[in-house]
């Protein structure tokens, strides 16, 4: 996947572009700017951390690259696709091939066990071996004993990982985590990332994360900082990732 | 201040989702079931005092051995309260014109009738008119088949006994013209102080005397009680129940509301039951969060016990100004029906059972779960724990069953019906868990595929625990829904099958055995045929087995069959509503055997093989009974207690014969040219009653469609507090599907396939369990014969899956039009 040539390097592919995004919402006395000319262009195989303090965005940003709402004013480019232009089923099209999501809260189904979560987006997509492919992910994130317990038995890092087994099951091409260690200890909050940028070098997705977890956020190659719904970039580290 | 206190502890828990479910079950549980029984003590009131024109008053007293009633009974109930008339009933030869006629004569004091109007025309050519009264003094108003017999006009004098009365009128209707077998002859209405002028009242003379009595039910109740202690065997207090024909009809219609309020309360429970769950299950963290504060279990318990006590006062107060409104409407709307003003009677003693239902919904309900609640551990607010075992839920269940069963048990006072909800119910549960387990093992080898048909099996599946318990709630809702309908359409064919269209409405009786082939060409030849025609011998039953029949027979048992002759025939062959229960019908050749109706057969423990002896004039008959026979006494077809095989020595004394027959009311004249040909035969005029009757049916009726669509409302309502229960789960589902690429179309055809599939099963299994309690109900309550009713039952399972599915649509709405980034941060 990662063959580099050493005479030319291939132009990179652009897997997300951003065009003068603003956000706003109206309230019952007045209309709320969120985002404001947001200029963004992610390629394919990066690795993102958007980082800011409570109420600066950076949610609602993402839930909008993700196609999950569609902004008030610029457009988004998801691979290749313009999905401020698509319909809701052609977006939903567009994230059950290419989107892989992982959540502060893990939003795990509580009735399903830890199999079954993870089988959800491999059968929505209608995939013929979900089982199989489940299974082999839960091992892979270290719960090939846990497969058949509810998120109710497990603990919150295992829970998490089951998340994440979600989020690579149908092999995205990039991945949206919103603060995937927020609700997590140090410690676990570690494992859990290591697994997280692990399995993202492996499957080559490309790995945007919303964080207010500096250390999680050095740990990708390029780091953003939004405040007052304002995006900026003050230093690019994508080689040191690679 | 408290009040104060306590009012905005309810606006402030009102913001919570879930105790707004509970406090709108408990409003409409209360609501339903005090509408249902304000309109049915409503209905039962209204419809006792149209119906009470039968008896021309709430209550008669008769007295049919010839000794007139203690005036002082008379004096007791007007210090009572309660209005009073004097009725005096005998038959006599009456002459006039230069003709004699037998006739039945009937002489009413001042007040008749209390109930109910007598209709009257003052020639033939002249309108009709109703009044409230009888004949004055001096004055006759007579039947107007007797002037033409006697060949009179109206103003005209007829001789009865020593005394000259004018006809003052003809006597179209009488409000208590009740059909009898002993009042054949054409009616004479007379004035009471008239009757010892005419010296035809004699010692030993055939005559009933009568005192009618109105005023409210506890009045009436009381002198009842006050009454019945000192009456002879000869004496009969008889109410509208005690009317053959009606009784039954309004019986059922009681019986009816009953259990429409029975399921009322059952649905109720259901509902408060659901949606008070919830609450204890949303309330864990909370509780968890105070003890981490320090608050101690006792106060937990106290403070929730107080917040039920809360929603207790609250549920009543909202429930009751829901139903005072709605029982308002529904008894305008009986007004309309019944095309007359309704007094609005609002019984106070009917909202006892609203406010029972909604303490024991509470108390045996919502207050199990959310008493356990003080088990809920303070670690719960750092990790989360396992929720309750199955094992907690038993006496939860135990408590319900007993609390709801003591409820309809306490509400409709009647053990059958309540073993029949149960049986329909264990009938159900037991499927349930079969069904459970089939879903549990069918559903886990669906895998893959991203269909809808897939996804809502896996849907299924994914919920199974949530899907059994909503089907569990869905299919006892329409188990009792079906219940009420199938019980109403088994009732109405019942009332439909009693009274068809061109069912006999005329009686002809005192038919000479020569006469009886010159009447029936005479009706034939006018294209009227005759029903079959029964010889007819007056005798009593005086020996059963060699005893005295009135020894055999229990005190306690008031047996009115043997205080009068019976009307003794033979017969060939089995009449149409007549069926054998015990014993054999009379084979050809055999001259001996009778055979005997079953109540009375009943009420004197006659069974097949017993000899009876009668009476009739000097001579003797004893018989081996040799079959038991139920009658169909409000067929309004000639009908007889004891009947002879059709060779039996019966035949050898003298009979006169009855039939009955169908006549149109443009066809009326041809009775005059009947009585001009037969006079000696009498013919008595039953269409009015038959109106009547069929009127009366036609109001239960509305009345119970009435009260079935409210029933029917109540458990849709119960359905919308099941199914949002579960909202915030699946809208959490559905945002989740929308970001894992669930595409909305797909996401809808998926839910509402789930929820058809869940109202589909519901159906099935709620009309199986409503057959079964139809099936056990029938036996007791209804006396009607079970059949599977096909038309009313496969149109549910549908109907309910449609309904279920556009509920999954409706709760779907959020999810399909709110950013599913959004709706999982709101929800979280």
């Amino acid at each position: 996947m990662n063959q580099s040539n050493d005479q030319t390097p291939p132009k990179p592919h652009v897997i997300l572009r951003v065009n003068k995004l603003t956000h706003k919402v109206d309230l019952e006395s007045n209309t709320l700017t969120i985002l404001q000319g947001v200029n963004l262009e992610i390629n394919q195989g990066d690795s993102v951390a958007i980082v800011g303090r409570s109420g600066s965005g950076k949610t609602t940003l993402l839930g909008l690259l993700a196609g999950l709402d569609t902004p008030s004013e610029g457009s988004i480019e998801l691979d290749g696709a313009n999905i401020s232009a698509l319909s809701e089923d052609e977006r939903a099209a567009l994230r059950a091939q290419r989107v892989g999501f992982v959540f502060q809260s893990f939003q795990l189904l509580p009735a399903l066990t830890a199999l079954e979560n993870v089988m959800l987006p491999l059968e929505l997509a209608g995939r013929q071996n979900a089982e199989a492919r489940a299974r082999e992910l839960l091992q892979r994130v270290g719960l090939g004993e846990r497969l058949t317990h509810t998120p109710r038995q497990l603990s919150g890092g295992e829970q998490q990982r089951v998340a994440i087994a979600r989020a690579f099951a149908c092999e995205p091409a990039i991945l949206f985590a919103d603060e995937p260690t927020g609700n997590l200890d140090n410690h676990t909050g570690k494992d859990v990332s290591d697994l997280l940028m692990a399995l993202n070098r492996e499957q080559g997705t490309t790995l945007v994360m919303v964080t207010h977890d500096e250390q999680l956020a050095a740990r990708c190659g390029r780091q953003f900082h939004i405040e007052g719904g304002v995006l900026s970039e003050p230093e690019t580290r994508q080689k040191a990732a690679l | 201040m408290a009040a104060t206190g306590k009012l905005q502890s309810v606006r402030r828990e009102w913001r919570e989702r879930d105790v707004r479910v509970v406090l709108a079950a408990l409003i409409i549980a209360v609501a339903t079931v005090a509408t249902i029984a304000l309109f049915a003590s409503q209905l039962q009131s209204t419809l006792v005092s149209s119906a009470s024109s039968f008896l021309a008053a709430d209550r008669q007293l008769e007295s049919e051995n010839g000794q007139p009633l203690p005036p002082a009974w008379l004096v007791e109930a007007q210090q009572r309260g309660l209005e009073t008339a004097e009725m005096t009933e005998f038959s006599t030869m009456v002459f006039g014109g230069g003709n004699f006629q037998l006739v039945s004569v009937k002489a009413v004091s001042d007040g008749y009738p209390l109930r109910g109007e007598v209709e009257i025309r003052t020639g033939f050519d002249e309108s009709r008119q109703t009044l409230q009264s009888g004949p004055a003094p001096g004055e006759v108003w007579i039947n107007p088949r007797l002037l033409r017999l006697l060949e009179l006009n109206v103003g005209d004098e007829l001789e009865l006994g020593t005394r000259k009365l004018v006809i003052g009128s003809l006597l179209e209707r009488e409000p208590d013209g009740g059909f009898s077998m002993a009042a054949l002859a054409p009616r004479v209405m007379m004035h009471q102080t008239d009757v010892a002028s005419t010296s035809v009242l004699q010692e030993g003379s055939r005559v009933s005397f009568v005192y009618l009595f109105a005023g409210d039910a506890a009045e009436l109740l009381g002198f009842e009680q006050w009454l019945q202690p000192q009456l002879q065997p000869s004496q009969e207090w008889r109410s509208v129940r005690d009317g053959e024909t009606l009784s039954a009809s309004l019986e059922r219609a009681e019986s009816f509301l009953l259990l429409g309020g029975s399921l009322a309360v059952l649905l109720a429970a259901v509902a408060v039951a659901v949606a008070s769950r919830q609450y204890a299950v949303s309330q864990r963290d909370t509780v968890a969060l105070l003890k981490t504060l320090g608050v101690g279990s006792p106060r937990i318990g106290r403070l929730y016990l107080r917040r039920l006590a809360v929603w207790g006062v609250v549920g009543m107060v909202g429930g009751l100004l829901v139903a005072l409104p709605l029982f308002w409407g529904l008894s305008q709307l009986l007004g309309d029906v019944l095309d007359q003003p309704v007094d609005v009677y609002l019984d106070p003693k009917a909202l006892t059972p609203a406010v029972l239902t909604a303490l024991v919904s509470l108390f045996a309900f919502a207050y199990p779960p959310i008493r356990r609640l003080r088990k809920v551990p303070a670690m719960r607010v750092l990790r989360s724990q396992p929720g309750e075992s199955r094992r907690e839920l038993v006496p939860d269940f135990i408590i319900g069953i007993v609390g709801v069963f003591g409820l309809v048990w306490a509400y409709a006072g009647d053990v059958q019906l309540v073993i029949a909800l149960l049986v329909g119910l264990g009938l159900l549960l037991a499927t349930l868990v079969l069904l459970g387990w089939i879903m549990v093992l069918g559903l886990r080898k669906v895998r893959g595929g991203g269909n809808a048909w897939r996804l809502a099996l896996l849907g299924l599946y994914r919920h199974r625990q949530a899907s059994l318990s909503q089907i569990a709630v869905f299919a006892m809702t329409l188990m009792l829904a079906t219940t009420l309908i199938l019980v109403r359409t088994s009732l109405l064919d019942d009332w439909r099958a009693q009274l068809p269209e061109g069912a006999p409405n005329h009686f002809m009786v005192n038919i000479s055995p020569g006469a009886v082939n010159d009447i029936d060409e005479f009706w034939s030849s006018r294209g009227q045929p005759l029903d079959a025609m029964y010889p007819m011998v007056r005798g009593r039953m005086t020996l059963l087995n060699g005893e005295p029949v009135k020894e055999a027979v229990s005190k306690d048992e008031r047996v009115n069959a043997l205080n009068r002759e019976l009307n003794l025939t033979w017969m060939d062959a089995l009449p149409e509503n007549n069926r054998i229960v015990d014993g054999e019908w009379f084979t050809p050749g055999k001259t001996d055997g009778v055979s005997v109706e079953s109540e009375l057969a009943g009420k004197l423990g006659i069974t097949p093989g017993d000899t009876l002896t009668f009476t009739i004039g000097s001579e003797q008959i004893t018989e081996t009974v040799t079959s038991i026979r139920s009658v169909q006494w409000d067929s309004m077809t000639p009908n007889f207690y004891v009947a002879f095989s059709p060779d039996s020595s019966l035949r050898q004394l003298p009979a006169t014969w009855i039939t009955s027959f169908f006549l149109p009311k443009t066809e009326k004249n041809e009775l005059n040219a009947f009585s001009r040909q037969f006079p000696t035969v009498s013919v008595l005029e039953v269409d009015n009653i038959i109106e009547r009757i069929q009127l009366i049916v036609v109001q239960i009726t509305q009345a119970i469609e009435a009260i079935l669509g409210l029933i029917l409302a109540a458990a849709l309502v119960v359905m919308a507090a099941v199914v949002s229960a579960t909202l915030q789960d699946r809208q959490r589902e559905g945002a989740l599907l929308r970001t894992l690429g669930g595409r909305q179309s797909l996401l809808v055809r998926a839910t509402m396939l789930e929820f058809a599939l869940l109202g589909g099963f519901a159906g099935i299994l709620g009309v199986v369990a409503a057959e079964a309690a139809v099936y056990a109900l029938q036996l007791r309550m209804f006396e009607g014969n079970f059949r599977v009713h096909w038309q009313v039952v496969l149109p549910i399972p549908f109907i309910s899956a449609v309904v279920l599915s556009l509920f999954g649509r409706w709760q779907l709405r959020p999810v399909l039009t709110v950013s599913p980034m959004l709706l999982l941060r709101r929800l979280e």
